[in-house]
C-alpha cells in the first residue's frame, strides 16, 4: 500500500510547492508534443511505473493533474478542464455523463482496466458471520451491519468514487427492484441503509487514506475497525490480506476510461491513440493486472487467479444527475452517523487582514455559500454538531450549533453570522485551547456517543501560549480511549510550526492539510471528506 | 488506431504482403508526393472509426489523393448538435440521421455504402433461459430474439431471478436489453426503432402512435439507468466483463462480425447473435458537405477495395458480394438475408419520441 501511494504523495507534493508559480489553470502546463496532459482521479497514481514504460514504448507521456471525480466533472462542464488538459482520466466516466455540459465535450474513451467496489474483510470475521460457505447479497450485509457485527471504513462518496459506487450499490441492491434509482426508490429504502451506515466507523476523502488508517487502526489510536468497503484491487494489495465479499445481487464497477476532450489537438489526438493502443496491448493488460490488482479491459487477457469471484452481476447505476445528487444529499442529511465537528480557529493578531478573511470565507463556505457542486455536499449537513472555538492568548467561549435534517438554513446562518464576525487580536496559544476543545467534545460524546468525530487546528505560526506540544502530548496520551482516537486535522497556513503540526496529526490518527499555497477555503472543503 | 496491428497480425501473409506492396507504392511515389494529399474531414457514427483509422483503408485514400481525418460523434449528435461547419462529410449511422442532415444543409445526394442490421448479443445460458421464457425462437436458419414476448416481459419488470428454473443467470435485477443512451445513440435510435414498431403493431406514422407507444417503450431505457454514449461501450463489456455485467446488448451485427473477422479470440464459443424479430437496418449514410466529402462518399461507394475492406470490418456492403466472400472465408455464422426487417420512423418522429423519453430522465 505505500509504495502504491508514493507517486501520488510525490505528485502532490509537486504540485502543491510549484502552484504559486504555474497557473491554476493550466497546472501541468501547455500543451507539448509527447506530453498527454491529463485531469485525473488520484487512484490513478498507481498506474505510473506502467506509464514510465509506456513512455518509453511509444513517446507519449502523462503529466497528470489529480481531483475528485465531482469536482473533475465541474472543471469538464464549465470548459475550465478545455484550458489546461487534453483528456480526462477518472475511475468511471458515469458521473461526467450525466451532467450534459461535461457529456458533450468528452471524446474518446479507452477503457483501460477495471475494479469493482466490494467489502473487505478478516477471514476469521467471515468465518464468524457464516459467510464462508456460501454468497451474500447486499440485504443480509445491512442486516448484519445494523446489528453491528461488524464494522467498517469507506470513502466520502462526494469526493471520492469508491464510496460513491458503495451507495449507489448499496441502495440499488436494497431498492430489490432491479431497475435504476430515482428519488422515491431511494426514500423507500432510506430505514434500511441506514442501517448499512451505522457501522460505518471511519471516513476519508481518498481511497488511498483509508486504507492506510484502516492499518494504522489495527494498533492505535482509535477504535478498530473490522474491514473496509473499496476497489477490489485497493483490497488486494492490503500487506495483510482481507477476505473480500461479493455480495450476490451485484456491484458497481470502476472501469478507468482514458478519455479525450474533443477540444483536443489534432497531435494530442494521436497521443490519446497510441497510448490507448499500447496500454489496451496484451502484454501491458497483463502487466496492469499483475502488479495493480486491476482486472484487463481486453477479453484476449483472462482473469488470473486472484480474482475469486469472475462474473460479477453490474448494478444499474441512475440515469440522472439529479438522482445522484439526490442520494449523496440523503447519505450525508440522513443516512450516514452525523458528524460532530470542532474548529479550533487561531484568531491571533497575526490572522489580521486577508488571513483572517480567508478563514471567514472558508467557514462561511461550509455554510451553503459555496454554490458549486462539490461546495453545496461539503457544507455542514443535516443532523451534523458543529463547534467553532476561536483562540488567541487564551480559547474563547465554544460557539455550538447542531445543524436540523430537515430545515438547516437558520442555523447555517447563525454559523456563518458568527464566521463573519471573527476578529484576530492577542497571542496563539495553541495547546492549551485545543486541550480545551477535549472539555468540550467530552460532554457532547458522553451526551450522544454515537457520532463521526473529528477536530480541526488551524493556526497560522507558532504556539505562544506557555504549554507546548510536550504538555499536550501527555496530555493526549491521559486521554480516554473515545478521546485520544478523535483523529486531529491541522491546517498548515501561514508560518505554521509544520513539524509540531505533523506529530499532533499523527498521535491522533489524523492528517495535515496544506492551505499555504491555496485558500484555506480549499483546505477546508477537502478537509469534508474526512470528518 | 486501436485495432490496427492485431488486425494486421490476424488477417494472414497474403493481406500482409498485399499492405506492404500499396505502402510501399504510396511511400515510392516520394515524401513529397504524400505532404500533398488533401485532408478531408469528416464526422462519423463511433462503429465506423476502425475503419477509418485502418492503414489499409488510409492507403486507398492515399492512392486517390486524400487524407481522411474523423471524428467519432453519436448520429443524432451529428444530425443535431454537431456543428458542421467545419467538416467535409457527416457519416452518421442511421438513414433518419442522414435525412436531416442532408434536408438541413441542402445537400444534393448522400452515398450509403454499407448498412448492418441491429442484433441482440448474448450467451448461451440466456439463450436456454430466453427460448424456455418464449423469448427466443427459431428463425429461418437463425435464432431469433421475439420483440413482442420481451416486451411482454418488461412491461412487468420481470427480474431474472423471476424467471421459473433459473439457475444459470438469477440476478437481482431487469431483465432488460443493454443500449446505449437514447439522448445520443444511434443504435439506442434504432432499438426504438424496433420497439415502436412491435408495441404500435406498425410504423409510428402519427402522433396519436406516439402518445400510445411511448409510455411502454421509455421503460426499456430508463429502467437501464445510466447508459453509455457509444455502442462500442456496452458491447466492449459484453466483451470483457462478461454475462454478469451485460447479459443481452444491442449491437450493430458489424460489431460482433467483426470480432469474428479479426480472429482475437475475443469471440468465445459460448457467444451467440440473436436477431430481432423484426430487426431494423442501420444504414450507414454519408452526407456530403462539400466537394472533398463527395469524393470519399464516391470512393466508398464505387471502390472496390474499400469494399472489400468494409467487408471485414463486418459491414453488409452495398454490393453484396464483398460481404458474401467475407462469410464464406471466415466462416461467419450470420444469415445470408434476413426476413423481417422494418424501416425506421421519419426523422421527426423518432425526434420528437427520443425528445419524450429525454425528457423523463
Amino acid at each position: 500500500m505505500i509504495r502504491r501511494l508514493i507517486p501520488a504523495v510525490a505528485v502532490v507534493a509537486l504540485l502543491a510547492g510549484c502552484s504559486d508559480s504555474t497557473d491554476p489553470a493550466r497546472p501541468v502546463g501547455d500543451a507539448a508534443p509527447g506530453t498527454l496532459r491529463v485531469l485525473a482521479g488520484s487512484e490513478l497514481a498507481d498506474l505510473q511505473p506502467i506509464l514510465d514504460e509506456a513512455a518509453k514504448a511509444t513517446g507519449i507521456s502523462v503529466r497528470f493533474s489529480f481531483t475528485g471525480t465531482i469536482e473533475g466533472a465541474e472543471k469538464v462542464a464549465s470548459g475550465a478542464a478545455e484550458q489546461g488538459f487534453d483528456a480526462v482520466w477518472f475511475s468511471s466516466n458515469r458521473y461526467l455523463e450525466l451532467v450534459p455540459e461535461a457529456q458533450k465535450r468528452l471524446g474518446t474513451p479507452a477503457k483501460v482496466m477495471s475494479s469493482p467496489v466490494v467489502l473487505g474483510l478478516p477471514a476469521a470475521k467471515v468465518r464468524e458471520l457464516g459467510w464462508d460457505t456460501g454468497r451474500v447479497g447486499w440485504a443480509e450485509i445491512a442486516e448484519a451491519a445494523g446489528a453491528r457485527k461488524f464494522t467498517y471504513g469507506m470513502t466520502d462518496p462526494s469526493v471520492s468514487n469508491s464510496g460513491f459506487s458503495a451507495l449507489v450499490g448499496v441502495a440499488a441492491a436494497l431498492s430489490g427492484s432491479g431497475s435504476a434509482l430515482d428519488a422515491a426508490r431511494i426514500d423507500a429504502v432510506a430505514p434500511q441503509l441506514k442501517e448499512f451506515f451505522s457501522a460505518q466507523k471511519l471516513s476519508a476523502g481518498s481511497s488511498g487514506w483509508l486504507s492506510e488508517a484502516y492499518q494504522r487502526r489495527a494498533q492505535d489510536p482509535g477504535a478498530e475497525v473490522d474491514g473496509l468497503i473499496n476497489y477490489e484491487s485497493v483490497l488486494l494489495s492490503m500487506p495483510q490480506p482481507l477476505t473480500l465479499v461479493y455480495p450476490s445481487d451485484g456491484v458497481v464497477t470502476a472501469d478507468y476510461p482514458l478519455t479525450l476532450l474533443t477540444s483536443a489537438s489534432s497531435e494530442a489526438r494521436d497521443a490519446h491513440q497510441k497510448l490507448s493502443d499500447h496500454l489496451r496491448s496484451a502484454d501491458v493488460q497483463r502487466k496492469i493486472m499483475e502488479t495493480t490488482h486491476r482486472r484487463p479491459a481486453v477479453p484476449q487477457v483472462r482473469l488470473d487467479g486472484k480474482f475469486a469471484t469472475k462474473d460479477l452481476v453490474e448494478l444499474p447505476f441512475p440515469g440522472s444527475q439529479s438522482a445522484v445528487d439526490g442520494l449523496i444529499t440523503t447519505y450525508f442529511d440522513r443516512l450516514r452517523r452525523p458528524s460532530r465537528t470542532l474548529y479550533v480557529l487561531d484568531t491571533s493578531g497575526s490572522m489580521q487582514g486577508d488571513r483572517i478573511d480567508g478563514l471567514r470565507q472558508a467557514l462561511t463556505g461550509l455554510t451553503g455559500a459555496d454554490e458549486s457542486l462539490a461546495g453545496r455536499f461539503s457544507r455542514f449537513h443535516g443532523r451534523e454538531q458543529v463547534t467553532l472555538l476561536p483562540f488567541s492568548s487564551s480559547a474563547r467561549p465554544p460557539l455550538k450549533y447542531e445543524v436540523p435534517q430537515d430545515d438547516p438554513r437558520p442555523v447555517l446562518d447563525q454559523i456563518r453570522a458568527t464566521a463573519t464576525s471573527l476578529d484576530a487580536s492577542g497571542g496563539t496559544a495553541i495547546y492549551s485551547s485545543l486541550r480545551g476543545g477535549y472539555d468540550v467534545l467530552r460532554r457532547q460524546i458522553d451526551a450522544d456517543p454515537d457520532r463521526f468525530t473529528s477536530i480541526v487546528l488551524m493556526t497560522d505560526g507558532e504556539n505562544t501560549g506557555s504549554e507546548g506540544i510536550t504538555d499536550f502530548q501527555l496530555f493526549h496520551q491521559s486521554l480516554s480511549p473515545d478521546l485520544k482516537g478523535i483523529p486531529i486535522f491541522p491546517v498548515l497556513f501561514g508560518e505554521s510550526a509544520t513539524t509540531e503540526m505533523e506529530q499532533v496529526a499523527k498521535m491522533s490518527g489524523g492528517k495535515v492539510f496544506d492551505a499555504r499555497s491555496r485558500s484555506l477555503s480549499a483546505a477546508f472543503k477537502e478537509i469534508r471528506g474526512y470528518q | 488506431m486501436r485495432w490496427t496491428v492485431k488486425r494486421t497480425l490476424g488477417i494472414g501473409l497474403a493481406v500482409v504482403l498485399l499492405v506492404g506492396v500499396v505502402t510501399a507504392i504510396v511511400l515510392g511515389q516520394g515524401s513529397g508526393e504524400r505532404a500533398q494529399l488533401q485532408t478531408v474531414r469528416g464526422v462519423i457514427g463511433s462503429e465506423k472509426l476502425a475503419f477509418f483509422a485502418d492503414q489499409r483503408v488510409k492507403d486507398v485514400f492515399a492512392k486517390h489523393g486524400l487524407k481522411v481525418e474523423v471524428d467519432p460523434a453519436g448520429s443524432r449528435q451529428i444530425a443535431t448538435a454537431t456543428d458542421l461547419n467545419s467538416y467535409d462529410f457527416a457519416f452518421p449511422s442511421s438513414a433518419p440521421a442522414a435525412e436531416k442532415i442532408q434536408r438541413d444543409r441542402r445537400a444534393a445526394r448522400t452515398y450509403a455504402p454499407f448498412s448492418s442490421p441491429m442484433v441482440v448479443a448474448t450467451f448461451d445460458p440466456v439463450v436456454d433461459l430466453l427460448t424456455k421464457a418464449g423469448v427466443v425462437r427459431s428463425g429461418p436458419g437463425y435464432q431469433t430474439f421475439d420483440v413482442q414476448a420481451y416486451l411482454e416481459l418488461a412491461a412487468k419488470a420481470t427480474r431474472w431471478d423471476q424467471l421459473p428454473g433459473n439457475t444459470a443467470y438469477p440476478a437481482r435485477k431487469n431483465l432488460l436489453v443493454t443500449t446505449t443512451d437514447p439522448r445520443d445513440s444511434n443504435s439506442a435510435a434504432m432499438y426504438l426503432a424496433i420497439t415502436s414498431f412491435v408495441a404500435n403493431g406498425g410504423v409510428v406514422s402519427s402522433q396519436d402512435a406516439e402518445a400510445k407507444v411511448l409510455p411502454a417503450v421509455s421503460k426499456l431505457f430508463l429502467d437501464q439507468g445510466y447508459t453509455q454514449s457509444s455502442t462500442e461501450g456496452p458491447f466492449e463489456d459484453y466483451l470483457s466483463a462478461g454475462m454478469g455485467k451485460t447479459p443481452l446488448v444491442l449491437a450493430y451485427e458489424a460489431q460482433f462480425a467483426d470480432r469474428v473477422v479479426r480472429g482475437d479470440s475475443s469471440i468465445r464459443p459460448d457467444m451467440k447473435l440473436l436477431y430481432p424479430a423484426p430487426t431494423v437496418l442501420s444504414k450507414h449514410t454519408l452526407v456530403p458537405l462539400r466537394e472533398a466529402g463527395d469524393r470519399v462518399g464516391q470512393l466508398l461507394l464505387g471502390d472496390a477495395e474499400l469494399g472489400r475492406l468494409a467487408a471485414t470490418f463486418g459491414f453488409r456492403t452495398a454490393d453484396p458480394k464483398h460481404f458474401d466472400d467475407i462469410v464464406k472465408e471466415k466462416s461467419l455464422t450470420v444469415p445470408q438475408t434476413i426476413v423481417d426487417v422494418v424501416e425506421p420512423p421519419a426523422h421527426e418522429t423518432l425526434e420528437r419520441m427520443l425528445e419524450a423519453i429525454a425528457k423523463q430522465y
